[in-house]
């Protein structure tokens, strides 16, 4: 072993690699290749066997001996039938179409005040980050607490009315539904405008000062050098935050546990009651994975733009 | 010690020739120069001798013996890298002595070898900087350092100065051939700076597509080129091509006369150094269709672009002469200052 | 069409000082290049003409307008940057188009002008290209054409040559001074290349360290230099500069360069003005010395270094180096001791302690 070796790893390689080279990289990662398949593919496969059954732990038998209990396709076309499913994510996908564009909007907003430099920037900067961080589950509490009759939300209200409110906030359907967009607006926001700044911080200086020096207003560089530039970030940010709105659980379930009545149920609170509740797990499955492929086509979708961007 | 040889070498990738039938001989301690632009096979050439790939055809020889099948790691060839990829963290001295400290030599032989280097290279005053103290020559002369002390048969550079800027560049290129001097080593320069090419290599070899197109002594090539490619590839600026009038001793319709040339049998077209392009005023109220279309005052020199029809031609004129743009130029070149190239662009001889 | 006046400019961040003291005119018309190497103020100069950066004293006036608090989007100068900063989201059209745009020409006037621009340019088939992945030369022609189709009073160049290959930085050098002689903008240009700077501007600003060191036309800066930077630093290579002490022998002045002995007799003028036993140093540019058999600087030749038209002999010894540019066929070989002769008129003192040339007394 001499320093040639060395050397020789170091920065040549501009080219291709020889073929003999890849099919060697091809063979040596063929291990962790297949151990990576076995634990992405085996849980889907198995949801795949329950949700074609009517098992349940109940029944006494493993889950590898559901194939006793075969139903073919009913599950999936009770799902279809199921009105507090379609409703469930409805409700889900209303949520997602409401707060995704207003965290989007507000994160874009500060990021636009963050992004040149002013007294304190830092200080409200940490400060902005904070809800980030808190446990959903806690928020969830927190929300719960403000939004009581007698919490403080009712008395900021009653001090600017100049008489006592008293709104029953979570046990009112519609206004329930707005306490639980709130909180999850609040919570997500910060990181809407995170990744958003850290998109904005990326726009080169040069093209923004060439821009002003042709004459170009404001508004019209924001139009024409930062969105553009921002907007495979910016597909990145709604995809993430779409992806996981879906998910949404912990907040709402502890603000209202979907209630009232299913006023505030979203998919993942009605799977988690059909599953902790109703003990159904072949129905849950077929759930699953009917939102699994629904989730799949909209990040593939996304995705697929991505790489078109990114490849320009 | 060694001599490096090409043997109908080709390298292809995938449906790219890259390197296409070449053959040479590099002989014990020459400065040998691969010049031409880029993607002209220049580093797939250096790859090759590295060990780095390894010929479709033909053969490779260091010092007389067939290495087409020796890896990288034995062939003890060096490599001076154009980013210069030294370790940050480590001082001057470290840097230089980390090859042999990697190869377990004992620290009592190490220290000999990096006093010796330390010595032929001048360096010895920034021993204990770290790179981000040193300046671009210096840095350049510790990444040579480290790729000497190992003792090497022989040293590759890919570029090596490239990012220096213009007046570094010329100091650089001096000291790389003293250096290459005092150590008595094969050096294989890639450059694609005709200029520094010139000023280092004993011999250049002018590449074009993955083919040699001409080896030789700098001055050998300058005078002599066996094409216009290559006439056009060395000179600053360069060498003018001028499509002979047909059926006549002269060109640019009359305007170049060449009465007193010997023009070949065959040739097209006429290449004049700038240097060797005489530019006189053509008087008042002349109808020479020569024009000056710029003059550039570089000091010593003064470069004079002239625009004749559809021709652009330039001349080098020594000093510091009076010649104002838009006014018109009588032109004539001396027996022997010439070249000619038929209509394949060869050149022709009489 | 404007000229600049820059009087008493200074610029500083923090405790460094970037610029002190600049006074430049630049005429209506003008091409000056501001010439230095990197860290000298000259990119700080040029950014505070255009309004990047605002200056910490001083004042900038384009004609006789005062340039403080006027926004770069109003000041009407063009920029063409190192990078060059082109669009890359864009296409070539839109690219050029995008000034027009912003400040609201009509579409027909807009395509018009594209098409003019592009057409000089010669980026007509490129029109529709993404800018993305185009190469440097043809960017680098865009990006001057983005900017001159906005046809901008004053026009300036940050380094715009510095990326590009030798042979199309020649090329470009005779295009770009040829534009401006047709042009008639005020062109500033900032570059660390003397060749550059010699090549194109009517006038060259020599800077170092945040001073404004020489004004003048790159000959006069060139064979007058104020100072040993400016003397130096002008020229391929530079000037020669050997430090010596002025003596009187034989009731001439010489200067005694030690090793290599005594310099010839000084002109008239300049034995004038060098007073005698002072520590000087004694210029005199690499293409004008000859060799001779008579009396002169004797200097072994350390290295011949030949360059097809020409060859530079690097002499001298123990750190003195010494460089002489020849024809090719001067017949010197490495190890050889030459005889230099310097003709008087070309001999260029400077003062040992401050750096600045000794003026010829009349």
């Amino acid at each position: 072993m001499t320093m040639a070796a060395l050397d020789a790893n170091t920065p040549v390689m501009e080219h291709e690699d020889t073929r003999d080279s890849r099919r060697l990289g091809l063979w040596l990662t063929f291990p962790a290749q297949i151990l990576v398949l076995f634990i992405a593919v085996f849980p889907i496969l198995m949801q795949v066997y329950i949700s074609l059954t009517d098992w349940s732990p109940l029944d006494g038998i493993g889950w590898w001996q559901a194939h006793e209990l075969w139903n073919s396709f009913a599950n999936y076309s009770d799902l279809m039938a199921d009105d507090r499913f379609w409703s469930a994510l409805w409700r889900t996908v209303l949520v997602m179409a409401i707060c995704v564009p207003c965290e989007f909007l507000l994160g874009l907003g500060l990021a636009i005040l963050f992004v040149d430099d002013f007294p304190g920037r830092r200080f409200l900067y940490s400060v902005l980050l904070i809800p980030m961080m808190v446990v959903p589950a806690v928020a969830g509490y927190m929300f719960f607490m403000l939004f009581q009759s007698g919490g403080p939300v009712n008395d900021i209200l009653s001090f600017f009315y100049g008489a006592p409110v008293t709104i029953a906030w979570l046990s009112d359907p519609d206004l329930a539904f707005f306490a639980v967009i709130v909180s999850d607006i609040w919570q997500w926001t910060p990181l809407m405008f995170l990744i958003l700044l850290a998109g904005m911080v990326g726009v080169p200086e040069d093209q923004l000062r060439a821009a002003t020096l042709l004459g170009a207003s404001w508004a019209t560089r924001f139009r024409t050098i930062v969105l553009p530039r921002m907007k495979t970030i910016i597909i990145i940010a709604l995809a993430i935050r779409v992806i996981e709105n879906f998910k949404v659980f912990d907040n709402f379930y502890i603000m209202t546990g979907g209630g009232p009545g299913v006023a505030t149920e979203t998919i993942s609170i009605y799977i988690y009651k059909v599953t902790q509740q109703e003990l159904i797990w072949g129905y849950v499955a077929a759930v699953a994975l009917v939102i699994l492929i629904a989730l799949s086509v909209v990040s593939a979708l996304a995705i697929k733009r991505m790489s078109r961007e990114v490849s320009q | 010690m060694a001599s490096i040889a090409f043997r109908n070498v080709t390298k292809r990738f995938g449906d790219t020739v890259a390197v296409n039938d070449v053959s040479f001989e590099i002989a014990d301690n020459e400065f040998f120069c691969l010049f031409g632009p880029p993607l002209s096979g220049k580093t797939t050439i250096l790859k090759l001798i590295l060990g780095l790939e390894r010929p479709d055809e033909g053969e490779v020889l260091i010092d007389g013996k067939p290495v087409n099948h020796v890896s990288p790691a034995r062939r003890n060839v060096a490599m001076v890298f154009q980013n210069l990829a030294l370790f940050p963290h480590m001082t001057s001295e470290e840097n230089i002595r980390f090859p042999l400290v990697e190869r377990r030599i004992s620290p009592d032989r190490i220290a000999p070898r990096v006093a010796d280097v330390v010595a032929k290279l001048h360096i010895g005053h920034i021993l204990h900087k770290s790179p981000a103290q040193l300046s671009g020559g210096e840095r350049q002369r510790v990444a040579i350092a480290r790729a000497l002390v190992r003792d090497p048969v022989a040293y590759l550079m890919d570029d090596p100065i490239s990012a220096l800027d213009a007046r570094l560049r010329e100091e650089t290129r001096v000291e790389l051939k003293r250096i290459q001097h005092e150590m008595s080593r094969t050096l294989v320069y890639v450059t694609h700076d005709q200029e520094e090419a010139m000023s280092v290599a004993d011999r250049i070899a002018v590449l074009e597509n993955g083919v040699i197109r001409q080896i030789g002594a700098p001055s050998d090539i300058y005078d002599n080129p066996r094409s216009a490619y290559v006439a056009g590839m060395l000179g600053a600026p360069a060498m003018n091509l001028i499509t002979l009038d047909p059926g006549r001793l002269s060109a640019l319709d009359g305007a170049l006369p060449l009465h007193a040339m010997n023009v070949p049998d065959g040739a097209t077209r006429i290449g004049v150094r700038p240097e060797d392009l005489a530019v006189t005023s053509a008087g008042e109220g002349s109808s020479s269709p020569v024009e000056v279309y710029e003059v550039e005052p570089l000091g010593g020199v003064t470069v004079v672009t002239l625009q004749a029809g559809e021709t652009s031609l330039r001349a080098m004129v020594r000093g510091q002469p009076k010649i104002e743009p838009s006014s018109r130029v009588a032109l004539a070149v001396a027996e022997g200052q010439a070249c000619f190239f038929d209509s394949e662009g060869q050149a022709v001889t009489a | 069409m404007t000229s600049i006046h820059l009087e008493n400019l200074g610029k500083t961040f923090g405790s460094f000082t970037a610029l002190k003291n600049m006074n430049l005119e630049i005429a209506d018309g003008e091409f000056v290049a501001l010439l230095g190497p990197s860290g000298c103020g000259k990119s700080t100069t040029m950014n505070m003409i255009s309004g990047m950066i605002e200056p910490s004293e001083g004042e900038i006036r384009f004609g006789d307008r005062d340039m403080r608090g006027v926004p770069m989007s109003r000041r009407g100068v063009g920029f063409v940057f190192q990078n060059y900063a082109i669009f890359t989201h864009m296409t070539v059209y839109e690219n050029l188009a995008y000034g027009l745009r912003a400040t609201g020409v009509a579409k027909a006037e807009r395509e018009r002008r594209v098409n003019d621009m592009a057409e000089f340019l010669h980026l007509t088939p490129l029109l529709k290209r993404p800018a993305a992945g185009l190469s440097v030369n043809i960017l680098q022609r865009l990006a001057i054409g983005r900017s001159a189709i906005m046809e901008p009073a004053i026009f300036l160049l940050d380094e715009p040559l510095s990326n590009v290959d030798a042979a199309f930085r020649a090329v470009m050098r005779t295009e770009l001074k040829h534009l401006q002689r047709e042009f008639r903008q005020t062109m500033v240009y900032v570059t660390h290349d003397q060749l550059e700077a010699m090549t194109m501007a009517d006038r060259i600003a020599v800077m170092d360290h945040g001073k404004l060191l020489q004004v003048g036309t790159p000959i006069d800066v060139y064979n007058n230099p104020s100072n040993v930077f400016v003397a130096g630093f002008l020229g391929s290579p530079g000037m020669n500069l050997i430090k010596g002490r002025s003596v009187m022998a034989d009731g001439v002045m010489r200067v005694d360069l030690g090793e290599a002995g005594l310099s010839a007799p000084l002109g008239d003028a300049l034995s004038r003005s060098a007073r005698e036993g002072k520590a000087v140093v004694y210029g005199f540019r690499p293409e004008h010395c000859e060799l001779t058999d008579g009396d002169g600087l004797r200097l072994p030749v350390n290295f011949v270094e030949r360059i097809g038209a020409r060859t530079i002999l690097h002499m001298g010894r123990d750190g003195h180096s010494i460089k002489g540019v020849f024809d090719n066929r001067v017949p010197v070989r490495q190890g050889d001791i030459v005889t230099l002769a310097i003709d008087p008129s070309n001999i260029r003192l400077f003062d040992a302690d401050t750096g600045n040339a000794i003026a010829e007394a009349h």
